[in-house]
């Protein structure tokens, strides 16, 4: 019976594919798209994942660290399908949203390929991994990992490539926000509003109700709807409109002063209300996304690929190979993700079974969110899609200039169609709002408008705006606080009262430190006339994948060192793609002779335009600075993950050659009292 | 010994058990399932009171920032 389920599902997964690969030239469903990709995930869990979990991980009835260490609090058993939330709820943010958005340049088939394929090869095969060597090692971080089973340099190496990554990611995501938020008093007072919102929830239960989490939870939802339907009245008002009315620069500003103050207040003042706000949201908003793609099915109005394969594309520089590869990092394989499974989720797994759900189906659930965001971004209007995405600078500014450069890259869009759509979500212009968010927010506004009304447009826009807002601020308290724990950890070794996160001198060093380092790169990226996203997002994305490559540098040590050598193809296959994906899009990134693309020959065009006299000296020497930055910064990146391989691969020859005992660091076995 | 480990399960349907795995989906402190635990674990020892509890759970789980993701 089973049996024949799985031969149906098989069968109407590749029907799915079949109807996608015969429409090329046509309009296409959505509905076939999600169907292709969720019959490829229900078969590859069933499949791959099954034989990961048994062949080569080998999950068995031992007791897990939640079971073993269990105290209540961080270490306690939870059930799998309640855990299973819980993980997605940390791993899913704005990543997966953002990156299909952004690649749709290129049409929507290579991002749905690369995101079903690249999950069930690469992305689930990472987090599961992780999860497992976590969860057999009583919940070590990746960093511990790494020093452990590869070694001490290799164990400092990624610690410094995480701080690193840290930083770009906090800038780049502060960048779409700032992009989201800039010139849009809506946008701008419902967001403000959040911080009084989070504030309010936490005396609420610190104080008035201690521990009555989903009271102040359900209270700070109906205060964020008010907030956002007083945002409209803010945004008519004549008196109140100018007051939260701000260019990038000055919410640039405000996002760092918020991470600042944020990163150093009690984490129950401010995080914690916010990361409840933010879970209860995100998971809402999921749901409501899926259900209205199912009602609506939207025709993809986006060709499955367009003449921006060969890199002359507005949204990013770049060609197809490797560029759509490093733009879609969440949702296919991302290095992030293996923070948290070796983070809080090892050590609530209650069996050891449970991990294949967690780990692998967690992420798949990840992936699906990110074909979500595809079909909504692909069913915008294509010449709708490049008005918001393109940067300013190739559009101009009036309707009319956009229209016409539209027009010029081969999509019609009347001058009429770009006035009525901003008026119809309460904007004074959507032209070049570069970052992916507010596309993604068009997109999710027309689909929940289908479903409720075009009427309400407007409001459904400023939600979406806000729910990505929303978790991408607490991803800035949060992310600050990581990057000045790791900071502590270094100073520590040079001054040693700098290690104590207790001194409160040291966490304001600490924090201002890491707040200025991502607040350097968000104001170049505002500053950028090409919208910075054309320079951060590529470097955000390789230094997540290059996170990844990490991660299953690792991987591939567990699974030789426990014998298993003949299956250690699983982590290495996904490891060769990636590593043959950034380490191209960092040389081409660094080295290319194309301005737009190379670090190196933009700083050469900026340098040629001050001997010609066109550019200002002082702003381009600025720019020319920052060029070399960041390939400097391509450059760590690359050299620190070539490194890490070289230190890896050593360890594999020496424990394959027999020159060192293949030995795994796992806690030992102990029979779980869980009936299994 | 074999437990049966309800924890933060809602195989019951019941409303109480509902509430408890919305808690820890979101990540938010579960004090009906500490007590358990500790009736369970540690009978006799003394438990926190809900205050204190949800203090601890919160500088737990952020002691190193809470890892979220992009």
């Amino acid at each position: 019976m089973t049996r024949i389920l799985w031969i149906l599902v098989s069968l109407v997964g590749a029907a799915a594919w079949g109807v996608i690969a015969l429409h090329r030239g046509e309009t296409i469903n959505a509905a076939w798209l999600v169907l292709a990709a969720v019959g490829t995930y229900l078969v590859g869990y069933r499949f791959y994942g099954r034989f990961l979990a048994n062949r080569v991980f080998g999950l068995d009835a031992r007791a897990t660290p939640a079971e073993r260490l269990s105290n209540g609090r961080d270490y306690c058993p939870t059930t799998k399908w309640v855990l299973f939330g819980h993980h997605f709820a940390a791993i899913a943010g704005a990543g997966p949203l953002v990156g299909p958005v952004l690649a749709m340049q290129f049409g929507w088939l290579p991002g749905t390929l690369w995101i079903v394929f690249g999950v069930v090869l690469g992305g689930a095969v990472q987090d599961f991994v992780i999860l497992f060597g976590s969860m057999r090692r009583d919940g070590k971080s990746l960093g511990k990992m790494a020093r452990d089973e590869i070694g001490p340099v290799t164990g400092l190496f990624a610690m410094v490539a995480i701080l690193a990554i840290m930083v770009i990611l906090l800038a780049v995501l502060a960048l779409v926000v700032t992009n989201a938020l800039k010139d849009s008093p809506w946008g701008i007072f419902s967001i403000l509003c959040t911080i009084p919102i989070a504030l309010l929830m936490g005396v609420w239960m610190r104080f008035l109700r201690p521990g009555k989490t989903i009271e102040a939870t359900v209270a700070g939802i109906v205060l964020l709807c008010l907030a956002l339907v007083g945002g409209r009245y803010v945004a008519l008002s004549p008196s109140l409109a100018p007051l939260f009315t701000h260019g990038g620069l000055t919410i640039a500003w405000g996002l760092m002063v918020y991470g600042f103050i944020a990163s150093v207040l009690p984490v129950w003042l401010l995080l914690a209300p916010r990361d409840y706000l933010s879970t209860f949201m995100k998971i809402g908003t999921i749901v409501l996304l899926a259900i209205g793609i199912l009602i609506v099915m939207p025709p993809l109005r986006m060709p499955a690929l367009t003449r921006f394969i060969d890199g002359t594309g507005p949204v990013f520089a770049g060609k197809l190979f490797p560029f759509a590869f490093i733009t879609i990092a969440c949702g296919a394989i991302s290095g992030f993700h293996a923070l948290v499974s070796s983070g809080t989720t090892p050590k609530m797994i209650r069996r050891e079974r449970d991990a294949r759900l967690i780990g692998y189906g967690g992420m798949l659930t990840e992936s699906f969110v990110a074909i979500m965001a595809l079909c909504a971004a692909a069913a915008l209007d294509p010449g709708i899609y490049f008005s918001i995405n393109a940067p300013l600078a190739a559009l101009g500014g009036t309707v009319e200039s956009a229209a016409a450069q539209i027009r010029q890259w081969g999509f019609t869009v009347t001058p009429e169609q770009l006035t009525a759509l901003s008026a119809s979500v309460g904007e004074a212009s959507l032209l070049g709002r570069v970052g992916g968010a507010p596309s993604l927010a068009v997109g999710m506004a027309a689909i929940f408008s289908g479903v409720f009304g075009s009427h309400l447009m407007g409001l459904w826009y400023h939600f979406a705006i806000m729910f990505e807002a929303l978790f991408i601020l607490t991803t800035l308290d949060a992310g600050t606080r990581v990057g000045r724990f790791m900071l502590q950890d270094f100073l520590g070794h040079i001054w040693e009262p700098l290690g104590r996160t207790s001194w409160y001198p040291s966490n304001l060093l600490a924090s201002g430190l890491i707040t200025a380092a991502w607040g350097y790169f968000l104001v170049q990226g505002v500053l950028d006339p090409l919208g910075g996203i054309n320079s951060l997002w590529p470097l955000f994305g390789i230094s997540n994948q290059l996170l990844a490559a990490v991660a299953l540098c690792v991987g591939t040590t567990l699974i030789i060192k426990a014998g298993k050598k003949r299956y250690a193809w699983v982590t290495l296959l996904p490891l060769a793609w990636l590593l043959i994906v950034t380490l191209t899009a960092g040389w081409q990134k660094i080295f290319a002779a194309d301005p737009r693309l190379g670090f190196l020959a933009h700083a050469r065009s900026i340098a040629e335009k001050i001997a010609a006299g066109t550019q200002d000296p002082a702003i381009g020497a600025r720019l020319i600075w920052n060029d070399r930055l960041d390939a400097a910064l391509a450059g760590v990146f690359m050299t620190i993950v070539v490194a890490l391989v070289v230190a890896s691969v050593r360890e594999w020859t020496a424990v394959i050659r027999g020159r060192k005992p293949a030995l795994v660091k796992e806690t030992p076995f102990v029979e779980s009292a869980y009936a299994n | 010994m074999r437990i049966s480990g309800r924890e933060g399960g809602w195989a019951g349907g019941r409303w109480e058990d509902f509430l408890c795995a919305f808690k820890r989906v979101c990540g938010m402190p579960d004090y009906a399932g500490y007590l358990r635990h500790m009736a369970e674990r540690h009978p006799g020892t003394p438990v926190l009171n809900e205050r204190d509890f949800f203090e601890a759970h919160v500088t737990a789980r952020y002691a190193n920032g809470a890892s979220r993701c992009c």
